[in-house]
Order: C-alpha cells, then sequence, then structure tokens
C-alpha cells in the first residue's frame, strides 16, 4: 500500500529525514518510535502533504501512485487520513458541516453522489459510538472548547467517518489519561481490517498495549535504525532509547 | 458642483419654510456647513477617505422616483420576516410600503415630519441634542437639509414585540441623488427595542446618502440597533450614529457593510450613566476599488460601565479599509472595562487597510486592551480542511464564512442571521 524509499526532507533548509525506507502493506499495523527529534513528526507531515516541508530525494508511493505529487485534498480522498497531534480548534465551522463537506467532497472525487441527510445523520450516531463521542458535540465548532481526550476522540471519529486505507496517527496518545487512550484506542481497533494499515508514531509503548503493532521501527536522526515486532517496544520502554543511539553511532 | 446644488436646495427650503424653533436650528447648521465646507484628506479624520469625487459631480435632492422600488422591495430580505417597516425612498416616507404591526398605541413608529408637530414635546426635547452639528460638516448638511426619517418613541416599561425596519431607498433611476436621511430614536427606562436600519439603492446614477441617527437610551433600557448596508452601483454613503447612554443599559449595535463605493460610519458611544454595557460589532467586506471606513468613539464618562468592540474586515481586489476606534475614559470612569480589536484578512494583494486603534484614558484604575491583526487566512485551519480531503477553494470558503458570520451571529433575531449569512455567502 505505502512505499517509502530513501526519503530525504527538509524544512527551513534543515535536514530532518536522512533517508527513510518503509514497506507498509494492507491489513498490518507499523508503529514508529523514536527519541524526541528524530523525525516522527516530520514523517507523518510529509506524507500527510504540509507544504512547509520539501523532499529533497527519494520517492512515496501510496496505492502505486506518486504521494509526493498529490494536494493535500487528494491524499486525503485516496484514502490517506492523519490523526493530528495536535488538533486545531476552527471557530465558525461546526462539526456536522466540516464532516458534511469532507465526506461528500471524497464522494465527488469518487464519482459518488452525496449522502442523503438522513443517512448522514444515521452515519454519524453509529460512528460517534466507536469513540463513545458526546453527541452535543458535533453541533458545537470544530474541537473549541473541547477538552484534549475530546480532540483525540474526534480525530478517530473523523477517521471513522471518512473510512482511510492508511492511517497515520501522530503521537496520538500525548497529553491522554489512560481512560481517553483507551476509548481512542478501542475506536481504532474497530477500524482495523484487512484492507487498511495503520502507521502508529509515538514516543510511548503505553499506547501499543492497546493498539497492538505487527511491526515497531525505530526512527533516529531521520531514519529507520531498527525494526522488530511488538517486543522491540517493550524492550524500549524498559531501557529507553540511549541504547540504540549507541549501536547507531558505534556503527557509523 | 455638490456644493452649489446644496446651496440651491437649501434656497429653495428657506423660501418655502415657515420661520419656527426648528428653521432656525436649519439655518444654523447651514451656516456651519459653509464654513466648514466638505471635509478633506488635510482632517487627521478624514485622512484616508476622499471626498473629492463627490466633490465634482452634480446631486439633485430630490423627492422623485421612478423605478419600482415595490418589486425591489418585495425580493428583499426583510419581506421575510415579520417586523414594523417603515419605508422611505429618496428620503422620503412612503406610506404605502410601510407597515405597523405594534398594536400598543403608546408605543410610537412613524416618520419624523409627522412626528414633529404630533409629538413635538418629544421632539423638541430631544432633536438635535444628541448628533453635534458644530464642527462636524456632514451632521450640519443632515441637519440643514434633512427631508425626513423614522420617529420611534417607546415609553417607560414597553418592549415593542417586532423588529423595526428603518429602510432607506436610494432611487437614482433619474438623476444622482443626494439623501438626508434622519432618525430620532427614544427609549424610556425600562423599555426595549429592536432597530434595523437598511440601506439600499436602485437606478443607474449615483447616490449620496448622508445619515444621522440619535438614539437616546434611558436608565435600565435595551437597545438592539443593527445597520445594514447593501447600497450597489455607485452610491456613497456617510452615516452618523449618537447612542447615549443612561444608567444601566445595554446596547447592542452591529454594523454590516456589504455592498456602497464609499462607505463611512461614524459611531459614536456616550455613556452617561453607571453600570452601563455597549457591544460595537461589525463587518465588513469591499470589493473592487471600494473604500469603507469606520470611525467609532466610546466615551466612558462614568464609573462601572464595560464596552466591547469587534470589528472585522475581509479585503477583496483593491478595495481600501479604514479603521479608528477611539476610546475616551474620563477622569471619573474608574473600573471602567473597555475592550477593541479590528481583525483583518486580505484575500489580495492590492487591498489596503488602514487601521487605528485608539485608547485615551484619563482615570487610573481602568481594565483596557485594544489591538488590530491584518494578515491572510491562517495555514493551520486550512491544512486541516484539506488534510480531510477539502479542496482549498471550498476550505478557504468555509473559514471565511466562519470570520464573518462570528459577527452577523451578534444580531438577536435568527432569521435575519440566517439571510444575512446567505448574503455574506454570496459575496465570497
Amino acid at each position: 500500500m505505502l512505499s517509502i524509499k530513501d526519503l530525504k526532507a527538509e524544512i527551513e533548509g534543515k535536514k530532518i529525514l536522512n533517508g527513510l525506507s518503509l514497506e507498509v502493506k494492507a491489513g498490518e499495523v507499523h508503529a514508529i518510535m523514536g527519541p524526541n527529534g528524530a523525525g516522527k513528526s516530520t514523517l507523518s507531515s510529509v506524507l500527510a502533504g504540509r507544504a512547509e516541508y520539501e523532499v529533497t530525494s527519494g520517492s512515496v508511493s501510496y496505492e502505486g501512485k506518486n504521494l509526493l505529487d498529490m494536494s493535500p485534498e487528494d491524499r486525503a480522498r485516496e484514502g490517506l487520513f492523519l490523526a493530528f497531534q495536535y488538533p486545531i480548534e476552527i471557530p465558525g465551522v461546526s462539526t456536522t458541516n466540516f464532516l458534511k463537506t469532507a465526506v461528500n467532497e471524497k464522494r465527488k472525487y469518487l464519482g459518488l453522489d452525496p449522502m442523503e441527510a438522513t443517512d448522514f445523520l444515521k452515519m454519524m450516531r453509529e460512528k460517534m459510538d466507536y469513540v463513545e463521542m458526546d453527541k452535543s458535540l458535533t453541533s458545537r465548532s470544530l474541537n473549541e472548547g473541547f477538552s484534549g481526550g475530546e480532540k483525540k476522540r474526534n480525530e478517530v471519529f473523523q477517521m471513522a467517518m471518512l473510512e482511510p486505507k492508511l492511517c497515520i496517527m501522530d503521537e496520538t496518545d500525548s497529553g491522554l489519561d489512560i481512560d481517553a487512550l483507551r476509548l481512542v484506542s478501542n475506536g481504532v481497533n474497530k477500524l482495523r481490517n484487512k484492507d487498511n494499515a495503520f502507521l502508529v508514531i509515538t514516543h510511548y509503548q503505553r499506547l501499543l498495549d492497546y493498539i497492538v503493532p505487527d511491526f515497531v521501527h525505530v526512527l533516529y536522526k531521520g531514519r529507520i535504525v531498527k525494526s522488530g515486532d511488538k517486543e522491540l517496544a517493550k524492550e524500549l520502554e524498559v531501557k529507553g532509547y540511549d541504547w540504540i543511539k549507541q549501536e547507531v553511532e558505534a556503527n557509523s | 458642483m455638490l456644493i452649489e446644488n446644496i446651496k440651491t436646495a437649501f434656497t429653495q427650503y428657506k423660501n418655502q419654510a415657515e420661520v419656527s424653533g426648528f428653521s432656525v436650528l436649519r439655518e444654523q447648521a447651514y451656516q456651519e456647513f459653509e464654513k466648514l465646507g466638505l471635509p478633506t484628506t488635510k482632517n487627521e479624520e478624514w485622512k484616508y477617505t476622499n471626498l473629492k469625487v463627490l466633490a465634482n459631480k452634480d446631486f439633485e435632492s430630490t423627492c422623485i422616483s421612478s423605478g419600482n422600488v415595490k418589486a425591489f422591495l418585495q425580493n428583499a430580505l426583510l419581506n421575510k420576516i415579520t417586523a414594523n417597516k417603515l419605508v422611505f425612498v429618496n428620503g422620503t416616507f412612503n406610506l404605502e410600503l410601510s407597515e405597523i404591526i405594534e398594536k400598543d398605541n403608546s408605543i410610537f413608529i412613524t416618520n419624523l415630519a409627522k412626528a414633529r408637530s404630533l409629538h413635538a414635546e418629544i421632539f423638541n426635547q430631544h432633536f438635535g441634542k444628541y448628533a453635534n452639528i458644530e464642527n462636524n460638516a456632514l451632521n450640519s448638511l443632515n441637519t440643514a437639509l434633512l427631508s425626513d426619517g423614522a420617529f420611534i418613541y417607546v415609553p417607560t416599561n414597553k418592549t415593542v414585540e417586532f423588529p423595526i425596519f428603518i429602510v432607506n431607498i436610494a432611487d437614482s433611476s433619474d438623476v444622482n441623488v443626494l439623501n438626508q436621511p434622519r432618525n430620532l430614536i427614544i427609549v424610556e427606562k425600562s423599555a426595549s427595542v429592536h432597530l434595523i436600519e437598511m440601506y439600499y439603492s436602485l437606478g443607474s446614477n449615483s447616490v449620496f446618502t448622508n445619515v444621522v441617527n440619535e438614539i437616546y437610551a434611558n436608565e435600565n433600557s435595551h437597545v438592539e440597533h443593527y445597520k445594514i448596508q447593501q447600497q450597489e452601483g455607485e452610491s456613497y454613503h456617510n452615516n452618523f450614529t449618537q447612542i447615549f447612554q443612561e444608567a444601566n443599559t445595554n446596547i447592542n449595535h452591529v454594523t454590516l457593510t456589504l455592498d456602497g463605493t464609499l462607505v463611512r460610519n461614524n459611531l459614536h458611544f456616550y455613556l452617561n450613566g453607571q453600570n452601563c454595557n455597549s457591544l460595537l460589532y461589525g463587518l465588513y467586506m469591499p470589493h473592487g476599488n471600494s473604500l469603507v471606513d469606520n470611525h467609532t468613539r466610546v466615551d466612558h464618562a462614568q464609573p462601572n460601565c464595560n464596552s466591547n468592540e469587534l470589528y472585522k474586515g475581509i479585503m477583496m481586489d483593491k478595495s481600501v479599509a479604514v479603521f479608528n476606534g477611539k476610546i475616551m475614559v474620563h477622569l471619573d470612569a474608574q473600573k471602567t472595562n473597555a475592550y477593541q480589536r479590528n481583525q483583518n484578512i486580505l484575500l489580495s494583494d492590492e487591498a489596503t487597510v488602514n487601521t487605528k486603534p485608539q485608547l485615551e484614558i484619563f482615570a487610573d484604575d481602568v481594565k483596557c486592551t485594544h489591538g488590530a491583526t491584518i494578515g491572510q487566512l491562517d495555514e493551520e485551519p486550512m491544512f486541516y480542511l484539506r488534510s480531510r480531503g477539502i479542496p482549498e477553494d471550498v476550505a478557504r470558503k468555509m473559514l471565511l464564512n466562519a470570520f464573518a458570520d462570528d459577527i452577523a451571529e451578534k444580531i438577536k433575531i435568527p432569521e435575519l442571521v440566517t439571510l444575512l449569512e446567505e448574503e455574506i455567502e454570496k459575496k465570497l
């Protein structure tokens, strides 16, 4: 589904990704871990299409298409979804109106008619249950005055509404208490199936107790320096990142 | 030339008028106007708004209208709202198009010309007492040449059930027209009213509308006051509003400038008693070569009052906006809370905003803030919407609508808000 080859990217002349390669197939969950400053958020930003980041070399192929050539909205309509680390508040745009627009723009892109209002509302109700989201939140402005937990649940709710193929979760666990973490994770687990894939970016192993990955990769200095299964995450939790850093320095 | 047209119009008036207190006041006003002339850009208050284009045109102070005003009004948004309607065409009261549904006879919703004789005592007590003519050329001009306008009197403890629309239509089908609407609104103790001034134009010639509003809010009253400016074509509009607040009054004001070649609003609040609340909101969305100038002034003359002001602009094409907001906190006005913000979004490289938030504070125990921003749409919300599959142009529209609707939603009549939001959307 996703094939990243030797990706190099920078922001304002500062090199962040230094030859990152990664293969993700449908049905898989990949965790990307790494110390602060390793390039985790840059990876999610580049994949989602933030203009501030410049890709200097390498390629990203998504479902056989060149992802880097696409606008952020086309990436989304092709089935890519980024759950933001810090979902922003947008006063004056209601969650309902926003999602109706997003869902129907995607349908338009795929050559489908807009959803009937009643069908849409029914779908909203169903998907809200995935993350036990309070119904009253949807009539309010997008994320405005939401707690940290509510914002992250709203991200997973949007994910459920848009039914993406590739979900990138950018430090979704940051700032969540244990109850919110469980709700968010349960929502994600309900969405997992053989046709979609997840890229779970996190600093801590904690989230991976709930969203169990098939693969764990360690990102350091803009490259994947170690890959393994979920046991690697547990090892990192116990030993920290220093031993990885030392291994990398020793090999270079 | 405008100055000569004004002279002719005033001479005509003088030749017909009987001598009275009213005619003396008008004579004084005319003398003041003649002395001052039209403001020029040398005047600090008119630095960015040049009226020269008016001075070189010919205008007629005429009440003649040949356009199909009736058909025009049938399509206007106010036709969709249950309300009292006072309609003025080229400054003349139009009884046929007006509609008063208020049943309480102690509430007067009528035209000024009629009220001057019918309610002379109230008229004489309030008329010309709040809008200063001294050193104000355009207020003087209005006072000298005014034809008619709304007269609204809400007695103590009364609430006007339905909103009152004061509709001014400038019809320039035949000639360039000069209109001088003049409204006097008196809201007595513990009374309340919703007022909506609306400005329209039709016809293909030029329109110069020069309005003066005097609004007196007696103790404990509540006034919702909205101004909706939608004069299309070649239209010049100057609007002076003086709101005089006694103790414990609440005023919520919203100005929406949706059209007009040159629009200058002068909104003045005088807080003459304690515990007043004054809210001032404005939205302007100029396009083409048009100019919108909002000058506001809030005089905190007494302690323990709050004022909050937010003006927003969406600037398109080669348009120009001016915001000049002055808050005067007088020596006695301790414990004043006064806030003021002006936010502008530039959608074009060629649009200009001149903004000047001003505070003058003579008391020492007050909370006042002011600030202004001029910029483009924020990148972050744009990216967020696009990352959900919403195309850039749709996302931009959603964000601009949200920015503008924030002001429209300060209006407390939901069905009017819905209609205005549709108008706003059409402009974007």
